[in-house]
C-alpha cells in the first residue's frame, strides 16, 4: 500500500539526529509555535533523561570545539617557544636540552594532537550530517582495504564468514571456533601470585642473609614473614585451584554441515567432549542473543538478553575417558521467522550453539559457539551491496 | 517545505524502491545542499548506529538547475540485510530521509520509515 503524499515540517537538527521514529502512514503535525525549538538556557545542575537536551546542541558542539582549539593553540604556542627558546637563547634557557626539555616537548606535542584531533572531529560533527559521515567512513574503509573494500559493503551488518569457515571439519564441512572464556582473573591472579612470591622469596632471604651476620629481626620473623608467607600461600592454593577449574575439563569441538546457516534451515551438527570426567547432564542450546553497548557517564556497559533458546540434544549420565570422548550427532532447525545474525558498532544480534553440562567433582561449564544466520529471503549472492 | 512522495509501507531485501521529494515555499536560490539518503539505525539500549544504504548530495548547479515544481526521484535496490526488528534491547528501523541546508545555516529534515523484511518483532 502506497502512503499518500506527506507534508514534513522542518525540525531542527538534533532533533532527530536521534530520529523520532513515527508511526507509518500518520502525519506529523508542524508544531504550533517554533519557541519551542529556540535555544534554552544551558541547565548546569540537573539530570538529563532520555533523548531531551539540557541546552541547545550547537552551544555544546561549539564550546567543545573551542576547548579543544584552545588546548591546540595553547600547546603549540608552548611548544614552538620551548624550541624556540631552546635555538635562539640556549644559555637562557631554564631546560636544558636532557630530559627535563623532552618531557616538555612530548607533553606539549601530546596535548597539541589531542586538541587538534577533538577539534576536527568536533567541526566534522557540526558541518556534516550523520549520513555524509557514515558515507564518508565507508569511503575511507573502502580505500584502506582495496582488496576487502567490496566485501566489506556488500554485506555491513552481518558478520563476516571468513573467520567461521576457516576451519574445516573431520566429519562435517565446518568446525565452528569457540568464544574464547574470559581468562583475565586466571592471568591477573598468575600474576599477583607471582609477584606476592617473589616478594615473599625475596624477604625470607634478606632475614637468612641478616641472620648469618648474627642480626636477628625478631620483628621481622614473628610477624611480617608468617603473614605475608600465609597470604602467598593462600593465593597460591586460590591460583592453583582457578587453574584445575580452567584446564582440567576437556576441549569440546563442534561441527556443523553448511554456513553460513539460513533462517528456516536444517543443518547436520556433531559433538565431541574429550576429557576424563563423570557426566550428570549434557546439554546443546540453539541461542539467540541481544548485545547492546552504550555510555554510562564515563562508563561503557554491554547488556545481553538472550531472546531464543531451544534445546537441541540432552544428554543424560554417561563417562567420559581419555582416548574414549563423548560424541553426538543430531539435526538442528533454525525457525524460519527470526532476525538474521547483525553487527553493528554499539548493538548486535548473535546466533550460538551452547554446549552446557554438569559433571562429578566439576563445577558446571558452558562453551559458545557462535554460528551465522543469513535472512531467509537473501542467500549471500542475493544481498545486494550497501 | 519538504513532500515525500511514492513510499510503501513495507519492501521486502532486493526489491526496488522509488520515492520521490520536493522542496515548496523556499527560494531555491537560498539552498546551499540538499541530502537525501536511505537508510536504517538501530534504536534501543544501546548507542545508536547507522548505516547508509543509499545517499545523494546536491549541491550548486544541481540545485538550480532542477525545476523544483518537478519533484526528485531517487530509485535504489534495497539490501537482504539488515531486516526491520522489534527486539528486547535491539531495534532496527529503515528510513528515507532528506536534509535541505540553507544559505543561513538553517537546516531543515523530513524523514519517512518503511519496514524492509517481515521480521519486525522478536523472536
Amino acid at each position: 500500500m502506497q502512503l499518500p503524499p506527506r507534508n514534513c515540517p522542518s525540525i531542527t537538527r538534533r532533533t532527530v539526529a536521534n530520529p523520532i521514529f513515527c508511526g507509518l502512514g500518520t502525519y506529523l503535525d508542524p508544531p504550533k509555535e517554533r519557541d519551542d525549538l529556540m535555544p534554552r538556557l544551558v541547565r548546569l545542575f540537573g539530570k538529563k533523561r532520555g533523548q531531551r537536551m539540557t541546552g541547545w546542541w550547537l552551544a555544546g558542539s561549539v564550546g567543545e570545539a573551542f576547548w579543544f582549539a584552545a588546548i591546540c593553540v595553547v600547546s603549540v604556542l608552548s611548544l614552538s617557544t620551548i624550541v624556540a627558546w631552546q635555538v635562539f637563547s640556549p644559555e637562557t634557557h631554564p631546560y636544558p636540552i636532557g630530559y627535563g626539555f623532552w618531557l616538555l616537548v612530548l607533553v606539549s606535542s601530546i596535548f597539541a594532537c589531542i586538541g587538534a584531533i577533538g577539534f576536527i572531529i568536533r567541526v566534522l560533527r557540526v558541518a556534516y550530517s550523520d549520513e555524509h559521515r557514515s558515507v564518508l567512513a565507508d569511503r575511507a574503509i573502502a580505500n584502506a582495504q582495496p582488496g576487502f573494500g567490496i566485501q566489506a559493503t556488500a554485506m555491513p551488518s552481518i558478520p563476516k564468514l571468513s573467520g567461521f569457515t576457516d576451519s574445516p571439519g573431520v566429519r562435517l564441512a565446518f568446525r565452528l571456533p569457540s568464544d574464547r572464556p574470559d581468562l583475565r582473573e586466571l592471568v591477573l591472579g598468575s600474576i599477583f601470585v607471582l609477584a606476592w612470591d617473589a616478594m615473599v622469596a625475596v624477604l625470607v632471604a634478606i632475614t637468612i642473609s641478616k641472620a648469618r651476620y648474627g642480626v636477628y629481626d625478631w620483628f621481622s620473623i614473628s610477624t611480617i614473614l608468617p603473614t605475608f608467607g600465609l597470604i602467598g600461600f593462600l593465593v597460591t592454593k586460590w591460583f592453583f585451584r582457578k587453574f584445575r577449574q580452567a584446564t582440567g575439563i576437556g576441549g569440546t569441538t563442534v561441527e556443523v554441515s553448511e554456513l553460513p546457516m539460513i533462517a528456516g534451515g536444517n543443518y547436520q551438527l556433531h559433538l565431541v567432549q574429550y576429557g576424563r570426567l563423570s557426566v550428570k547432564k549434557l546439554l546443546i542450546v540453539l541461542v539467540c542473543e541481544e548485545v547492546a553497548t552504550y555510555h554510562f557517564g564515563t562508563d561503557t556497559r554491554t547488556e545481553r538478553q538472550e531472546v531464543y533458546r531451544h534445546p537441541v540434544l540432552e544428554q543424560g549420565r554417561c563417562r567420559i575417558d581419555w582416548g574414549k570422548p563423548f560424541e553426538a550427532v543430531c539435526q538442528i532447525h533454525v525457525p524460519e521467522n527470526v532476525m538474521h545474525s547483525f553487527q553493528s558498532p554499539h548493538n548486535s544480534v548473535a546466533w550460538k550453539i551452547l554446549v552446557e553440562g554438569e559433571v562429578n567433582r566439576w563445577p558446571s561449564f558452558s562453551r559458545s559457539f557462535p554460528v551465522v544466520v543469513y535472512p531467509r529471503v537473501a542467500s549471500p549472492r542475493q544481498l545486494v551491496p550497501s | 517545505m519538504i513532500r515525500l512522495h511514492g513510499l510503501h509501507r513495507g519492501y521486502m531485501p532486493g526489491e526496488r524502491l522509488e520515492f520521490r521529494y520536493s522542496v515548496k515555499d523556499i527560494d531555491t536560490t537560498s539552498i546551499s545542499a540538499i541530502e537525501a539518503s536511505v537508510v536504517w539505525f538501530t534504536e534501543g539500549k544501546g548507542s545508536e548506529d547507522i548505516g547508509v544504504h543509499c545517499f545523494q548530495r546536491l549541491t550548486g548547479d544541481s540545485i538550480t538547475q532542477h525545476d523544483w515544481m518537478q519533484p526528485m526521484v531517487i530509485k535504489t535496490e534495497l539490501p537482504g540485510a539488515p531486516l526491520s526488528y522489534e527486539g528486547t534491547l535491539v531495534k532496527i528501523r529503515w528510513c528515507i530521509r532528506v536534509r535541505v541546508y540553507l544559505v543561513d545555516g538553517t537546516e531543515m529534515v523530513a524523514q519517512e520509515p518503511f519496514y524492509l523484511g517481515a521480521i519486525t518483532k522478536e523472536v
